[in-house]
């Protein structure tokens, strides 16, 4: 099991140095010289001809990718131009309010969608299972742009109940600016997981497994939950994983709505401001975070199910 | 009879998958015979009529710079419904290609298109789109290709994954045991038993595409004047709520429409073309 | 003879319109074994869960009563039902593979079932341990903590035997516990639940479609076709004057009560009166003089299993060898049996025939001609004259073609596609005994000896002088067995084929090969003609095989 998961996060490193440069190769592309193309128009041509010295733009591209990574690694992703600071420490003040959003919206997604779904498969066909799928499916359908906005005329702009702006200080203060932008983000997910859950469990309860589970007395909770359940999530949890990756989009969108300052809301800024270093650097960030969301998945997989481990390769 | 046949009479019969088939077809329609139902020229700007509620001259009011609401949201129809088709066409066959190629070549190959899938799909969407877009100037071809990119490795992963699965199948050693080579048979029998659900899974791809160019037009690095998407619209409506509440309507209730027929289509075809259920109709 | 533990009255389940249990009524009584023997689609397993309402959400038990010790099971309310399961009725099912949870460990699911009782987890735990060491699984306490996937069928079928007697339950509901298992398996299992009927005194219900384990095994009897009982009573009885006309012709087809070997087997179809004509002296087709068909000469295969981590990090790949210096031959028109159980390398040889496996030593000529090396060119002109027949027939058709179109792809992938015509389709179907409705039907829509007989059909498109059979009983009930056996059998006697027969089925060899090779891990253990080895063969596990497969039936009285 400690094999497996030295393994996986060594291929979760090799993915993401891979994906950091292929970012640069990329940007390398664009129209224009490769010191514009990183910096933007913006830049002061002292900043552009520090740059070009760093990373050595005249050098062979293996070279320079070289340069690249090992920046990235020891932290320095460039100066932001608006601040004149590190952009890491941009980004650092920002990507908190970001993760505790998504997080918010996995436990929303899970919290709800889990049990819903698994209560849908036990009552198969019933009005309530119906009712969910129906609920679901058009959960799914509303984007979380839409639900942001709509959510904010509703319940701050016409009925005052909760905060539209900023992410608020002090704890509880925090939750409550959290508790819109999670929905908007989370409630499609929840949707999403409760049909999963349901398929992946209705599958399950009809193995050869169960029924001796049941024939040896085991209660329905137990067969349900410790049996049914439990076999069923593999599939819920490596979408999960793969969802942050959506889910981080979803939460751009709800940051710019609710000018909550995260790295969706600081991107949308320096974009608008042509601050390329902070949005290349932000890219970078959510990348880093996506891959540690699926190798994350990829371990709990692991441990929940060990055969798990024997498909991988 | 075969299974295609069977799987469209249970869709006919699904509420929810006729529901879904409608407002798709509302949706394509509108989109095709947009120059005939439009009421202006959707991108002529009025500063005159600026931001007024809908009227006789126009039904859905007007935006910022008095362009016609009621014709951008047909207009703007018309690049959701183009952005999304296009992208999922491409991505299935250039993931599927990538995916057959993968399963069948060398170990290498397989190892390096997995590990490139991998990378790819590391990269969030949306995030990816406000750095890069704005780096390649914008507009709707950048767009298509960032979606296309990002969509790639994983119809190239399902490929992949399917054919390494039917390759091992009896029938397949039955068609090796005849002498039959492992190309042909690839492209004569596993192709066709694996692309079925590979079609269902992107067309339930199809919602996500059409928000994710709303969304994505809605931060200001997608679709570009003199284009209209309904992303855009959203974005106007949000600056503007004070002054009306038209534009952000005319921005998100097609959206929602569309991704609710386009979802509720989609789980449909899924439910009708089961494997499981074959035996029915 | 006190009051009977078990009564079942006028017991019905239906599937929508279809009866799968119709007006079933029986009793049992405390300590007594009864078998329920019937083919595929009988209803026998679904009334088994049936009696404990463990049916399927799509079935409804909509009528009749099932008493046990004073209540009606199917009228209990749930959680006294529950109390009873487990603790009093517990059951043993078929699939080793899927019966256990993949999840949890063994420790884990023997202690769930003990989930009710007041002990501590320490107890729990060293009386689940108690209770695998009573089914002889070695080193208990190591299998505790293990996952089912880590165990062998024969050990996960243990461990579930083990479960169901842990309470020590009253009533034990087998249902067709051995299916799955090797021969000598299925005799140690067998031979361990006699053992702990014997020790633990509960009353057996076993569900099986082998006459031979309910002829040894069982006290009485009821045999079953589409969800009614035809015949009961006890096994001594029934078995040595069935009075039911369907339960004499299943016990008249069972290929291992027939103990002279015949040229042709008895179908359901045939008319009564026929008895099976023994055989006397060798096949006239078998051509004795000439070249082998075939001849495998001191063969070895070897299987590398890659190691998951490079050499340098400690990472070892192992090598399996499947073949181990195999030599036998096989005559124009003789029928030779490839006789071994699972891993015994029988199927590794049949695939190396073909291409399909690489051994790294020895020599196989067909018709004198080396295959081994030859280039591709040589490979198609061997996959011309030697086809294969898979054990899945259904599977080895291509899921959406007709099956007329698969009948006639070995034409097309030999670049004969003139050949290739419906005409010959029809023609070939034919000749396996399918009729032309068959034509343009998919194989999900054949029955398993449709499929079988499809599967012939596909074999006999390029005239091959060698046809490979992998298990081509396997799978089917012993009323189709007999079917398929005479059909090889008849078109060897036309064609001249020469067939290479793989199973593990002792009682099928007896009337349908001529000689046979016994395998275990991949070495011949014996050769000979087949009537020599049932006389008397001279290795153990030979003999072993054969006892499997024979259960000291009695011969038949006549009708």
């Amino acid at each position: 099991m400690l094999a497996f998961i030295c393994r996986r996060i060594a291929l979760g490193f090799m993915v993401l140095t891979l994906a950091t440069a292929s970012l640069y190769v990329l940007v390398q592309l664009a129209p224009g010289d490769p010191a514009s193309a990183m910096l933007g128009p913006r830049a002061s041509p002292r900043i552009k001809a520090e740059f070009r010295e760093k990373l050595g733009l005249d050098r062979p591209m293996p070279v320079q990718i070289v340069n690249y990574l090992i920046a990235v690694g020891q932290g320095d992703l460039g100066i932001d131009l608006k601040t004149k600071k590190p952009v890491v420490e941009t980004i650092a003040a920002h990507a908190p309010h970001t993760i505790a959003l998504v997080g918010a919206a996995l436990l929303l997604a899970t919290g709800l969608g889990i049990p819903l779904g698994a209560a849908a498969a036990v009552r198969r066909n019933s009005w309530f299972d119906r009712a969910i799928g129906l609920i679901s499916v058009s959960l799914i359908s509303i984007p979380p742009v839409v639900i942001a906005i709509c959510g904010m005329l509703l319940f701050s702009a016409h009925l005052g109940w909760l905060p539209a702006i900023g992410a608020g200080e002090g704890f509880r203060d925090n939750i409550l600016h959290l508790l819109m932008p999670a929905f908007a983000v989370g409630i499609g997910w929840v949707g999403y997981i409760a049909r999963l859950v349901r398929a992946s469990m209705i599958e399950v309860l009809g193995a050869n497994y169960i029924r001796n589970a049941k024939s040896f007395g085991l209660t329905e909770r137990m067969v349900t939950y410790r049996y049914a359940l439990r076999a069923s999530l593999s599939p819920t949890i490596a979408v999960l994983g793969v969802g942050v990756g959506v889910m981080l989009g979803s939460a751009a969108f709800a940051e710019i709505v609710f000018a909550r300052p995260g790295i969706g809301k600081m991107m949308h800024d320096a974009v608008t401001l042509r601050n390329y270093p902070v949005t290349l650097g932000a890219v970078l960030c959510a990348t880093a975070l996506l891959v540690a969301a699926t190798t994350l998945a990829d371990i709990l997989n692991a441990l929940l199910d060990p055969r798990f481990k024997e498909n991988r390769d | 009879m075969s299974a295609s046949r069977i799987g469209f009479r249970v869709l006919l019969r699904d509420p929810m998958g006729l529901f879904g088939l409608v407002l798709a077809a509302v949706l394509i329609l509108s989109a095709l015979f947009a120059p005939l139902l439009a009421s202006h020229d959707p991108a002529a700007i009025d500063v005159a009529v600026k931001l007024q509620p809908p009227s006789a001259a126009h039904w859905l009011g007007t935006d910022e710079i008095g362009r016609d609401t009621w014709s951008r949201v047909l207009y703007g129809g018309r690049v959701a419904l183009a952005v999304a088709l296009s992208a999922t066409f491409l991505s299935v066959v250039f993931g599927g290609l990538l995916g057959l190629i993968a399963a069948l070549g060398p170990r290498w190959l397989d190892q390096g298109l997995t590990l490139l899938f991998d990378t790819v799909r590391s990269y969030p969407v949306i995030i990816l789109a406000l750095a890069i877009g704005p780096i390649f100037g914008g507009g709707m071809v950048v767009l298509m290709g960032l979606l296309v990119a990002t969509s790639v490795p994983y119809y190239g992963r399902i490929m992949r994954t399917s054919v390494i699965a039917e390759a091992s199948s009896d029938y397949v050693e039955a068609l090796r045991a005849m002498g039959m080579g492992r190309i042909r048979i690839a492209l004569r029998h596993i192709l066709p038993n694996v692309i079925g659900p590979i079609l269902i899974l992107a067309s339930m791809d199809i919602p996500g595409f059409i928000m994710a160019e709303a969304g994505i037009s809605f931060l200001g690095v997608g679709v570009k004047a003199p284009d209209t998407s309904w992303g855009m619209i959203l974005d106007q409506g949000f600056r503007y709520i004070g002054h009306t509440p038209w534009l952000v309507i005319a921005g998100g209730a097609p959206l929602i429409l569309a991704t609710l027929g386009f979802t509720f289509l989609g789980e449909a075809l899924r439910d009708a073309y089961d494997p499981r259920l074959k035996r029915r109709g | 003879m006190g009051t009977p533990l078990l009564e079942v009255v006028n017991l019905g389940v239906k599937y929508g319109p279809l009866h799968a249990v119709n007006h079933v009524s029986f009793t049992l009584e405390p300590g007594r074994i009864l078998g329920i023997v019937g083919e595929s689609g009988s209803g026998k397993s679904t009334l088994l869960w049936a009696l404990t309402r463990l049916v399927p959400e799509a079935a409804a038990l909509n009528s009749g009563e099932v008493w046990f010790d004073g209540e009606d099971l199917l009228r209990l309310p749930p959680d006294k039902l529950r109390a009873l399961r487990g603790g009093r009725i517990s059951y043993v099912s078929q699939d080793p593979m899927t019966s256990l949870a993949p999840g949890l460990t063994i420790g884990q699911q023997m202690t769930d079932v003990l989930h009710r009782e007041p002990w501590p987890a320490r107890e729990k735990w060293a009386r689940a341990v108690d209770a695998l060491d009573r089914v002889s699984l070695p080193d208990p306490e190591a299998r505790m903590r293990m996952y089912p996937h880590e165990l062998s069928g024969g050990q996960r079928q243990r461990v579930s035997i083990a479960m169901a007697l842990m309470l020590k339950p009253d009533l034990v509901l087998a249902d067709e516990p051995t299916t799955a298992l090797d021969p000598t398996l299925e005799v140690e299992i067998l031979a361990l639940l006699r053992r702990l009927q014997g020790e633990t005194g509960a009353a057996v219900i076993f569900v099986t479609h082998h006459l031979g384990v309910v002829h040894s095994l069982c006290d009485e009897v009821l045999v079953m076709k589409d969800g009614e009982i035809r015949e009961a009573g006890p096994v001594a009885k029934v078995f040595a004057q069935p009075q039911d006309d369907y339960t004499r012709r299943l016990f008249r087809c069972d290929p291992a009560r027939i103990t002279n070997a015949t040229r042709r087997l008895p179908t359901m179809a045939d008319a009564e009166v026929e008895r099976p004509e023994p055989v006397t002296g060798p096949a006239g087709r078998v051509k004795l003089e000439g070249l082998p068909v075939l001849a495998f000469d001191d063969v070895s295969v070897t299987y590398r299993r890659r190691a998951l981590l490079p050499q340098a990090l400690g990472g070892r790949s192992e090598d399996i060898v499947a073949v181990r210096q195999v030599s036998f031959d096989i005559r124009r028109g003789e029928t030779l049996a490839l006789i071994g159980e699972s891993g015994s390398g029988k199927t590794t040889i049949a695939r190396s025939i073909l291409g399909l496996a690489q051994p790294g030593s020895g020599s196989i000529r067909l018709n004198g001609r080396e295959l081994l090396g030859q280039d591709r060119a040589g490979w198609t002109a061997t996959r011309a004259k030697v086809a294969m027949m898979f054990q899945d027939a259904g599977g080895s058709l291509s899921p959406r073609m007709t099956i007329a179109r698969q009948v006639v792809e070995p034409l097309i992938v030999h670049g004969r596609p003139a050949e290739a015509t419906r005409a010959r389709a029809l023609e070939l179907l034919a000749m396996a005994g399918l009729d032309a409705r068959f034509a343009d039907r998919y194989p999900h829509e054949l029955s398993g000896g449709q499929a079988r007989r499809a599967g012939v059909a596909r074999a006999l498109a390029l005239s091959p002088e060698l046809i490979v059979a992998d298990e081509p009983t396997a799978g089917l009930d012993v009323s189709v067995q007999g079917e398929v056996i005479n059909l090889l059998k008849g078109l060897q006697e036309t064609l001249g084929v020469a067939i290479l027969l793989i199973t593990h089925n002792m009682a099928i060899i007896r009337h349908t090969a001529d000689r046979a090779v016994v395998l275990l891990k991949g070495q011949v253990m014996e050769t000979g003609p087949t009537v020599a080895l049932f006389a008397g063969a001279e290795q153990p596990y030979t003999r072993s095989l054969i006892a499997a497969a024979v259960h000291d039936l009695p011969e038949p009285e006549g009708p």
